[in-house]
């Protein structure tokens, strides 16, 4: 089989290419395939290629998507790629994923005890086990969020986002001795009550984070504390 | 005091040597770390994404040893020391949940003995469970099994556990270039004085001057040495791993049998990994996962955790590790191990390249590479990569904000 690939880099530029597919290519193996083949200077962000690591995220054919565990035979052709949006664009498909991670809390674990096999004895060497969290920090929430984007290419209002919202959300859950110092640095018009609930962010998680609905969450929380008694 | 005083000194030196280290992954960014903590000034180009070469594709296990003491203690030995060493120095970039080793077969009874002696030769923990006990830890694992040996493995994050160490060593003053390609070490008589690259971003060339050059680009390492001009014996040997959507076990389940492929389950977040298999290649830019790969890992990751056999496919992919030498058939033969080469022999003074080792010994390889620099370059100037945290694998990117 083959595919049509169109790029639509950051500058504008569009590229077309035909690559050689299979059952199992990914749109992660077919970029591979141009900048092996056809595009060597090709620039793109990409690492497990399993859908851990979170860097390969793109907009194909209008969708956020991990590129890695997106099957080309599953797009419609041509498959048009975007950066995704509104990151700064390194260059091409590229993006500096900076914003994204300025506003996570300072610390925060990427550790959780593992619900798997819930019926299971940890040997005596471990206290628990214990697993990664769900979030693998793609930044495909906040590029849906429209309070981000503003709806368009324009720059949205000031908003820490839904990923790292949810990363509060999973931190106070976790240590709630740690409600006092995290609960106020989201408690503003940049925090959680920046949220339009829209919902497109726990929609488009391929985690099933549901940053959304962390947000919501964390929203009771702060109304709770300051009921009256 | 008066090593104290040669300490200082040398740090005042180190401080003045310029060294590049070509690529970004897991070598790469030990090394880093482990030089600009050192006081060298350090630079690391890497043409794409950090750690998009082998590194990130790692299947994750964190290797107690257990896998490699019949036939290599010394391997083994460094694995557990790293994997305490780690769990000290980034216990955020690991799911330390211990390991099964099974015995299915009665081969796999015979060289259980064997095995569990290996181990305890190499300081590796380890644990006969008969199977009810085993099951009892991990209920996924095939119920068939005559038994199973519990050892300290775990699970690294891939991606996050190398990022850890550039964020610590941008923190300490070292710069990292990604998306910028070597496309030339220059030199002058028999010293090499820098690097002529490319910065994609901009699509710029510039050379990079420096005092000292690593070739730490893993199964591309022979291509960068090849642009110095020198050949290098290294064997690109890729293989391939498959993911199934769940989390069917928490510990890392291996057959109880000398290596192959098919023989490891390494759950992962809310993944199972099932690794790997192995060929050989000449240009680690066109490798395919063979789709018969695919199948084949399946099956046998279904002789360790059978619902394995029923889960849903979720991603399946290909990594080429970089080993040190050079095979016509059979890369398995091939050591595993680190291999430094001193270029000096091949004409070229303070190039140096870095071939093979393994995610989780990642560390001491930095160490190893580093001390043997401040050998070469008669620095006494003592490791401490061992003692020191790593900031989170944020502060990576939080730097530019």
């Amino acid at each position: 089989m083959t595919a049509m690939i169109r790029i639509i880099r950051g500058g504008g530029e569009q590229s077309e290419f035909t690559v050689e597919t299979g059952e199992f290519t990914t749109l992660l193996d077919a970029l591979e395939e141009i900048r092996s083949e056809q595009d060597g200077g090709l620039l793109y962000r990409h690492s497990c290629h399993h859908g851990s690591c979170g860097t390969c995220g793109v907009i194909a054919n209008g969708k956020r998507v991990l590129s890695c565990v997106t099957r080309v035979s599953k797009l419609e052709q041509p498959v048009e790629v975007r950066p995704l949006t509104p990151y700064p664009v390194i260059g091409d498909l590229a993006i500096d994923p900076a914003p994204l991670y300025s506003e996570f809390p300072d610390d925060a674990s990427i550790l959780r005890p593992s619900e798997a096999q819930p019926d299971a004895t940890p040997p005596a060497e471990i206290p628990g086990f214990t697993r990664f969290e769900n979030c693998i920090e793609c930044g495909l929430c906040e590029s849906v969020c429209p309070v981000l984007r503003a709806g368009g290419a324009a720059p949205g209002r000031p908003f820490k986002g839904p990923a790292a919202l949810a990363a509060y959300g999973r931190e106070i859950e976790k240590h709630p001795e740690r409600t006092d110092e995290l609960l106020p640095e989201i408690d503003s018009p940049d925090g959680v009550w920046g949220c339009d609930r829209a919902l497109e962010c726990s929609r488009v998680c391929p985690l099933e984070v549901y940053p959304a609905k962390q947000i919501a969450v964390l929203q009771q929380k702060i109304r709770a504390r300051k009921a009256p008694v | 005091m008066g090593s104290d005083r040669r300490r200082a000194g040398d740090a005042g030196r180190a401080a003045d040597i310029r060294v590049v280290i070509i690529g970004g992954g897991g070598t790469g960014a030990a090394i880093l770390h482990d030089l600009t903590l050192r006081g060298f000034a350090c630079t690391m180009v890497e043409r794409g994404e950090l750690t998009s070469g082998t590194t990130g594709r790692h299947h994750g296990q964190l290797h107690s040893g257990a896998r490699y003491a019949v036939g290599d203690e010394e391997i083994a030995r460094e694995c557990m020391d790293e994997v305490r060493i780690l769990g000290r120095i980034a216990p955020e970039s690991i799911e330390m949940n211990y390991g099964l080793f099974l015995a299915l077969s009665e081969n796999d009874v015979t060289y259980g003995d064997t095995f569990q002696e290996a181990c305890s030769a190499a300081g590796i923990p380890n644990r006969r469970l008969s199977i009810e006990e085993a099951l009892r830890h991990e209920p996924a694992i095939n119920p068939q099994a005559h038994f199973a040996v519990l050892v300290p493995d775990g699970t690294l994050d891939a991606y996050r556990l190398p990022l850890q160490f550039f964020a610590t060593a941008v923190a300490n003053g070292a710069d990292v270039r990604s998306f910028t390609e070597v496309l030339s070490v220059e030199s002058s008589g028999v010293a090499a004085t820098g690097v002529t690259v490319i910065d994609y971003r901009t699509r710029r060339k510039e050379r990079v001057p420096a005092d000292v050059v690593i070739n730490a680009a893993g199964p591309w390492g022979g291509q960068v040495a090849g642009r110095a001009g020198i050949d290098l014996p290294i064997t690109p040997a890729p293989g391939t791993m498959v993911a199934v959507k769940g989390r069917l076990c928490n510990m890392v389940v291996s057959h109880l049998h000398p290596p192959g492929d098919g023989d490891i389950v390494v759950p992962q977040r809310r993944l199972s990994v099932v690794g790997t298999t192995q060929w050989e290649t000449d240009d680690p830019d066109r490798i395919r996962t063979p789709e018969g790969d695919i199948r084949s890992l399946i099956r046998r990751g279904g002789e360790l955790v059978p619902t394995l056999a029923d889960a849903e496919f979720h991603a399946a992919w290909t990594a080429a590790r970089p080993l040190a030498g050079r095979s016509s058939a059979g890369g398995r033969a091939l050591s595993r191990d680190l291999e430094v080469y001193a270029h000096a022999a091949d004409g070229l003074d303070n190039f140096y390249s870095v071939i093979g080792g393994k995610a989780t010994v990642l560390r001491a390889m930095g160490q190893a590479v580093s001390d043997i620099l401040c050998s070469d370059l008669d620095l006494n100037l003592p490791c401490t990569t061992a003692t020191t945290p790593l900031l989170s694998h944020r502060h990576y990117f939080r730097r530019a904000s």
